[in-house]
């Protein structure tokens, strides 16, 4: 399918990438709006204003308790929380793809196997692992991190990809690719991977939004990375420490619980939408 | 032959599918009578509206298509339920109580319906008894009556699918289908997909079943050898419209619009010496947007200038006769 | 010096083994013990006719090399086909092609239906430059009646099944096969459209000299093509030989009924009404012991369960097996 159609089949998809597309915008042009905002001032770095300050235009979103300028860590905050995000959903989609794959492809004992295996990645109690590890690791970098939480959330994927690849590979154009002698490899690049992006798409939505409610959680209780990277996470849990709620600085929570909220909502539309794209229900309206 | 009031009148029938694409105008302005105790065919490929033509009349339409326009009109089908006799306008509760008793339907695929964890005995029972109070008994002895208008033993009531043959659920979908006498049958595809062996077994069931019962049935099927062997009149459609009615004798021996002699002229048979076939060229047409003027244009090798234009309607050349063509005027029509 | 046969069959078998619970192992003979022969010298037209259940679709993947058998052997040009080194291989792939059954199913969606014409060309090194390639394509759909224009760039979805089916004869017609595997083409695309490529096919038998095994359950269109009929019954060859004489005198009650079935398009013609079977509920407990055909049949004697009936030569061009004869 043209991707002109698959983009305007969907009101939803189209909502949600919108919203997505702004929102790595913001992300990557992150150093640009800083500037913009606070000058060359590192946005971490404390002291910089008074604290507490009131909502006003040299400060949209005031300032938190250690006189950082809270719009500016927002965006930072966007921009740590979504790499994150993405290197876990790459991680974890790569690795559900190739599983995912494999298991499908050469079915018989390899499959039975890979299934097992999955089944019981899927069936650990992940949230326990996660924090333990997270606790025990001194100095958690954005990778490692990314890497964690990748090791968690690649199983699901994996089982969609593996029944799709076993649906696929018994349409008739395969079958059609073996009689005009094209080899293993060429079969699986040129004939099923297309295929299969649009489900490799939705896998990674799903790996990438399931990668940042985890390691939002993970801040929450105080087990991210640390040190100057800051997360959306983060700042909700700095702003509930801090009792911003009860200080009458509501947006001090809002604001990032209001990110996140975006991301996850854009994340779904787009799920949402790809499947009402690929759905073939309409197809059947041509009756007879 | 039959009385000459027709058991159902079909005029004008519109069913749509509204998508984000357009409206596909499936069914688009389909009209003729159904006479009594006939086996009325309905020939043509797919994409012609054939089958969401009966799904309409069975009120089996649902979102996001709907009976667009048109009338369905039997006072005999509706007797003794309602004093509506439109069948596309009654609610749905009336429908139901048409269903089985009046009107009954046999889809395609049906034999693959069937309940494999229920004996057939138990199933044919149950579909009677949602439709009509029986006490139990007379509705075992019913089911062994059944069995053997569409020539089962009656051992079969104890069986369960599985250990059926083929041709031996088909007929038992068509003696559940005959169960509360329905006067009128519809059978769509009855026999495609299923191996010619069993085809000819379904049939002859059929035909068997309307001499027992007496009925009229309607079928609708894209197979033109089947309706040379069951029909007793044909309707032939295209692109959501009629283009012939009429004898299956005529049509056959006859063909009058270029449509049905493409159709005619493409069937292979092995009981006559082999001559070359032709078919149509060109391509069915979108629902989406059918095209202007005869819709069969495009493909005419008859086609005259004002079959770019004008639609034809349908019109009774000869008596019993209906085309819808530019080939033989314009006269009193009928839809 | 006589050319060895195009494709030799020799007691090919395809046993599935079902079930390793408490019931046991049961086997489907899927194909059982086929065998027949293909002439090498001229072009032939061999229809094999079946119902559901009856081997037609197995065989081919067998001589497609998509499903190896369980026994029995399959020659071409008098090799092995399973043993065939990697370049005999390539040359056998270019030479025996086929035409599935399902229009949609055979175009990868994501791809224009070009795909379907350039892969060929490219793995088999029919062209030397893109523009040669170009040609070869349009030259190859202008051979099946297609206007180029109205078809490069297209999509599957955007064509008809008829166009479809078509196109895959245009691909066939770029391989210059010696042996083409039509499996049901016509079965799924409307009637009107498949007079073309029933056409098309007999004209690469008769210009280029393609042999063709053509399968369909529908008994008319193969009558149509003439030529040669293998009728098979659950996996096994019940009658063989030139189409007229088949057709005209069936001699295995098989046969025969299934002759009998085929709906005459005529309605002057039409079925005597005939007492319908009360059903069949006979089933042997050793099916593939005797005839395949003895449950079903009304002419069955005791010895029709001892051993499967061997081929018998009615005349040299009719074969049955069947112990009535």
């Amino acid at each position: 399918m043209e991707l002109r159609h698959i983009l305007f089949r969907s009101r939803l998809l189209l909502v949600g990438l919108s919203i997505l597309g702004v929102l790595i915008l913001i992300a990557l042009l992150q150093p640009v709006l800083n500037r913009l905002l606070i000058g060359d001032i590192n946005p971490v770095s404390m002291g910089t204003y008074k604290a507490y300050e009131e909502v006003s235009p040299q400060h949209p979103l005031g300032t938190d308790r250690w006189g950082r300028d809270w719009l500016a860590l927002l965006i930072l905050g966007l921009r740590y929380s979504l790499i994150i995000g993405a290197l876990a959903g790459v991680a974890a989609t790569f690795i559900a793809v190739i599983l995912g794959f494999v298991a499908g492809y050469k079915g018989g004992r390899t499959d039975a196997a890979m299934r097992t295996f999955t089944d019981m990645v899927l069936v650990i109690p992940s949230w326990p692992i996660l924090v333990t590890m997270a606790s025990y690791i001194k100095g958690l970098s954005i990778p490692l991190m990314a890497l964690l939480l990748a090791l968690f959330s690649w199983a699901f994927g994996m089982r969609t990809i593996r029944s799709q690849v076993l649906s696929l590979r018994a349409q008739p154009y395969v079958d059609l690719a073996k009689v005009s002698n094209l080899k293993d490899r060429e079969i699986i690049f040129q004939e099923l991977i297309p295929n299969l992006l649009p489900y490799i798409g939705v896998a990674f939505a799903a790996t990438t939004v399931g990668a940042i409610l985890a390691e939002t959680g993970l801040e929450l209780i105080g087990l991210g990375p640390g040190g100057n990277i800051i997360t959306l996470g983060l700042m909700v849990n700095f702003a509930l420490r801090w009792g911003a709620l009860a200080l009458g600085k509501v947006e001090l929570v809002f604001a990032p619980v209001l990110m996140l909220i975006l991301i996850f909502v854009s994340m779904n539309l787009i799920n949402i939408g790809l499947e009402e794209v690929f759905n073939p229900r309409l197809k059947r309206v041509t009756g007879g | 032959m039959a009385n000459e009031e027709p058991l159902l009148r079909i005029r004008d029938v519109r069913v749509h599918y509204t998508s984000v694409r357009g409206v596909y105008k499936v069914v688009d302005g389909v009209g003729f009578d159904v006479m009594r105790d006939e086996v009325l065919g309905i020939a043509g490929e797919s994409g012609c509206g054939k089958s969401t033509l009966v799904e309409g009349l069975l009120r089996l339409i649902v979102p996001p298509g709907k009976i667009a326009s048109g009338e369905a009109v039997s006072s005999d089908l509706t007797a003794g339920i309602t004093n509506n006799c439109d069948l596309l306008s009654l609610s749905d509760e009336e429908y139901r109580q048409l269903r089985w008793k009046s009107i009954s339907y046999i889809p395609q695929g049906s034999m693959h319906s069937l309940n494999p964890v229920m004996k057939i005995e138990d199933q044919i029972i149950d579909a009677m008894l949602t439709h009509e109070t029986m006490p139990k008994q007379a509705a075992k002895t019913r089911v062994a009556e059944l069995l053997g208008i569409v020539g089962l033993s009656p051992a079969v009531a104890g069986l369960y699918p599985h250990e059926l043959s083929g041709g031996m659920k088909q007929r038992a979908i068509i003696a559940a289908a005959i169960a509360l006498k329905p006067k009128l049958v519809i059978a769509d595809e009855p026999t495609t997909a299923l191996d010619v062996t069993i085809q000819k077994l379904v049939l002859q069931t059929l035909m068997r079943v309307k001499r027992e019962i007496g009925c009229t049935i309607m079928v609708v099927s894209h197979d033109m050898p089947v309706h040379a062997q069951i029909a007793d009149r044909l309707v032939i459609m295209y692109a959501g419209r009629v283009m012939e009615v009429g004898p299956v004798v005529g049509i056959f021996d006859d063909p009058l619009h270029p449509y049905s002699q493409g159709l005619i002229a493409t069937i292979p048979s092995i009981a006559q010496e082999r001559r070359r076939l032709a078919g149509i060229p060109g391509a069915s047409p979108s629902p989406l947007a059918w095209p202007a003027g005869c819709r069969f244009h495009p493909r005419c090798k008859q086609a005259m200038a004002i079959c770019q234009d004008v639609e034809p309607a349908v019109v009774e050349v000869r008596p019993g006769r209906y085309v819808a063509c530019h080939l033989f005027g314009v006269l009193r029509g009928m839809s | 010096m006589t050319t060895p046969p195009l494709l030799e069959i020799t007691n090919l078998s395809k046993v599935f083994v079902t079930g390793r619970g408490i019931a046991g192992r049961s086997e489907i003979r899927a194909v059982d013990d086929i065998s027949f022969t293909l002439p090498g010298d001229k072009a032939t037209l061999l229809t094999m006719v079946g119902e559901s259940g009856s081997g037609k679709t197995t065989i081919t993947r067998n001589i497609l090399g998509l499903v190896t058998p369980t026994s029995g052997a399959i020659r071409y040009k008098g090799k092995d086909i399973f043993t065939m080194t990697r370049p005999e291989w390539e040359q056998y792939r270019k030479e025996v092609q086929v035409v599935f059954q399902d229009p949609y199913g055979t175009y990868n969606p994501f791809y224009k239906i070009d795909r379907v014409l350039q892969v060929p060309i490219r793995k088999f090194r029919l062209a030397t430059t893109k523009t040669e390639e170009q040609r070869i394509i349009e030259e190859a759909l202008r051979a099946v009646e297609l206007r180029p224009a109205d078809i490069i760039g297209r999509y599957p979805h955007q064509l008809s099944g008829g166009e479809r089916q078509r196109i895959m004869l245009a691909r066939i017609y770029l391989m210059r096969p010696q042996l083409i595997l039509a499996d049901e083409p016509v079965s799924m695309i409307d009637v009107s459209l498949r007079a073309a490529f029933l056409n098309i096919l007999l004209r690469f038998e008769q210009e280029y000299g393609m042999s063709c095994i053509f399968i369909t359950h529908d008994l008319a269109v193969g009558y149509y093509l003439g030529g040669r009929i293998l009728i098979l019954c659950q996996g096994r060859i019940v009658e063989m030989g030139d189409m007229d004489a088949v057709v005209r005198e069936p001699k295995h009650p098989y046969s025969q009924l299934l002759i009998a079935s085929v709906p005459p398009p005529n309605p002057k013609d039409r079925w005597a009404e005939t007492e319908i079977r009360a059903g069949e509920l006979r089933r042997s407990a050793d099916l593939y012991r005797g005839c395949i055909y003895r449950d079903r049949c009304p002419q069955a004697m005791p010895k029709c369960g001892d051993a499967p009936p061997q081929m018998v030569k009615m005349t040299e061009n009719h074969e049955v097996a069947c112990y009535l004869y």
